[in-house]
């Protein structure tokens, strides 16, 4: 069966159903969106990156420990989720810039629940450093603007060439910054 | 950074705990190696080790480079890479099958190759040598080299090129030490000697820099792929002799650092002894420590880094289809 829309070919392949050009979206991948395309298209390639970069190990040492003690970690198809307790979805950032990023991914989660497993759950944007915590219900207008992101990075990653590099505030700390600066 | 530790001593390497520990066959102390940061380890003494020790390795992703006595670098030991990578080798394979692209990297690395050979004589001249004529020759083979060329006469050019560096080490080096003819196995005389070390040396990080990256170290492009089991260290080791191999034997020679008795000399053949040869390592490992500004990478990286970054280059090329262009020395 061939499916035109990228939206439609991505609940198909979440299904389980036949497809012919399955297509994936990860969580991460709906970050590096609203983070940076090129990183985006590198992520999609599945290049492999600098584990030993400083913030990368930051990064993941924040999302290790915070809420330890109550979070699940629930894997989903293609996503990979932590729940509070309470059954919300909580998605940590290590600072709250680049809040946009986040928040998509996290309402990435709540539709992909929705749409895939017919489960309907609210999340939290938690922000440990700060102790900060703003909830993030699936609305129609983010449902819309995930359907959108998803249609975009269907744009992205079927490129055969990634975006050019633009210097933004974060190379310095972006994982693939000398393989894309070289 | 990366290190790389050499032993030169005979004996035994083995894990301890979590570190490395050389046990001396003549009784000499335990020594312990940290193999925190460690890139590779350089073996030129005759060493026994054991699986156990070989897992470790493996798990701390370093490479064991074994280094024989005659023909220097004897080979290495590789370990498996956590991310391995189909898509780059699939890739890596299209573009040596595809005749022009294969030629269009194989022109890349020949210019790059003549480019910092000629900057090496640039150097040197001006400094009471007269090597004119040389950078005349180096220019017309760097003309000549063409991406619709075949292989084999982009290697010739570079071939042609060589020679006539070559002659410059007459002048650069004092008389004792001159370069009568360019020749291998075994090295005739000091300053052939000197090359094959060096030129293993870099050989030998080159190997470390690409499986660094998930590059199949086989696939290569100037060099044809299975002549020696590495090739793909070979064509990017080209780049990098001149700045690395050859300005260390500069230095060594000109600065009488080394000297006759640095060498084992019999039946037409002259080796660097291991006194030789830990001179001439201390040397080159000073020479990968160096930094110099990278123009786009917006901080300094040492020369070491630069074959990392060479073969993320060509890598980001496969992959991307963004362009290639080869490592020449731009300070
Ligand atoms: S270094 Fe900058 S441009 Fe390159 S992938 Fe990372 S964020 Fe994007």
């Amino acid at each position: 069966m061939t499916v035109a829309d990228p939206v439609d070919r991505l609940l198909a392949t979440a299904r389980g159903e036949p497809v012919n050009e399955p297509f994936r979206v990860t969580g991460v991948m709906v970050q590096y969106y609203y983070v940076c395309k090129r990183e985006l298209w590198f992520e999609s390639r599945n290049l492999e990156i600098d584990r030993e970069n400083a913030t990368v190990v930051r990064g993941t040492r924040v999302d290790e420990t915070a809420y330890s003690d109550k979070r699940e970690n629930l894997h989903l198809g293609m996503i990979s989720l932590d729940l509070l307790d309470d059954g919300r979805v909580v998605e940590v950032k290590p600072s709250s810039t680049l809040t946009e990023p986040a928040e998509m991914q996290l309402s990435y989660y709540l539709w992909y629940l929705d749409r895939v497993a017919d489960i309907q759950r609210d999340g939290v944007l938690a922000h440990p450093r700060e102790r900060k915590r703003e909830p993030v219900e699936l609305t129609t207008e983010r449902s819309e603007k995930v359907e959108t992101a998803i249609r975009g990075i269907h744009d992205i990653v079927s490129q055969s060439s990634p975006p050019p590099a633009e210097e933004k505030p974060f190379c310095d700390s972006c994982a693939y910054h000398d393989f894309c600066w070289c | 950074m990366d290190r790389n530790y050499h032993v030169f001593s005979d004996g035994r390497l083995e894990r301890s705990d979590d570190t490395l520990r050389l046990v001396p066959d003549d009784d000499g102390d335990k020594q312990y190696i940290p193999i925190e940061n460690a890139e590779a380890f350089f073996l030129h003494g005759q060493i026994d080790f054991n699986t156990r020790l070989m897992s470790f390795l493996n798990d701390r992703t370093v490479a064991l480079h074994v280094f024989g006595w005659e023909d220097y670098y004897a080979g290495s030991v590789m370990p498996k890479r956590g991310q391995t990578s189909g898509k780059t080798v699939v890739n890596q394979v299209r573009a040596y099958e595809d005749s022009q692209h294969r030629r269009q990297l194989a022109a890349a690395i020949v210019k790059g190759s003549i480019h910092n050979m000629r900057t090496n004589v640039v150097y040197y001249n001006g400094r009471d040598h007269d090597l004119d004529s040389v950078i005349e020759d180096l220019e017309a083979a760097a003309a000549r080299v063409d991406e619709s060329l075949p292989i084999d006469e982009l290697m010739g050019i570079e071939a042609t090129a060589k020679k006539a560096y070559y002659r410059s080490f007459n002048q650069i080096l004092p008389s004792e030490f001159q370069l009568t003819q360019r020749e291998y196995n075994p090295p005739p005389n000091e300053i052939n000697s000197l090359i094959s070390f060096g030129n293993s040396l870099v050989y030998a990080n080159c190997v470390s820099a690409i499986r660094a990256t998930a590059l199949d170290p086989t696939i290569s492009y100037l060099h044809e792929p299975g002549e020696r089991r590495y090739s793909l260290s070979l064509d990017i080791a080209d780049l990098f002799k001149p700045v690395l191999a050859d300005r260390v034997l500069f230095r060594l020679v000109n600065r009488n650092q080394i000297s006759e008795s640095d060498f084992e000399t019999e039946l037409g053949s002259c080796l660097l002894n291991e006194a030789g040869r830990k001179t001439y390592t201390k040397a080159f490992e000073e020479m990968l420590e160096r930094t110099v500004e990278h123009p786009t990478l917006n901080r300094k990286v040492s020369y070491q880094y630069l074959m990392r970054l060479e073969a993320y280059k060509l890598k980001k090329h496969l992959l991307t289809g963004e362009a290639y262009d080869s490592f020449q020395r731009w300070w």
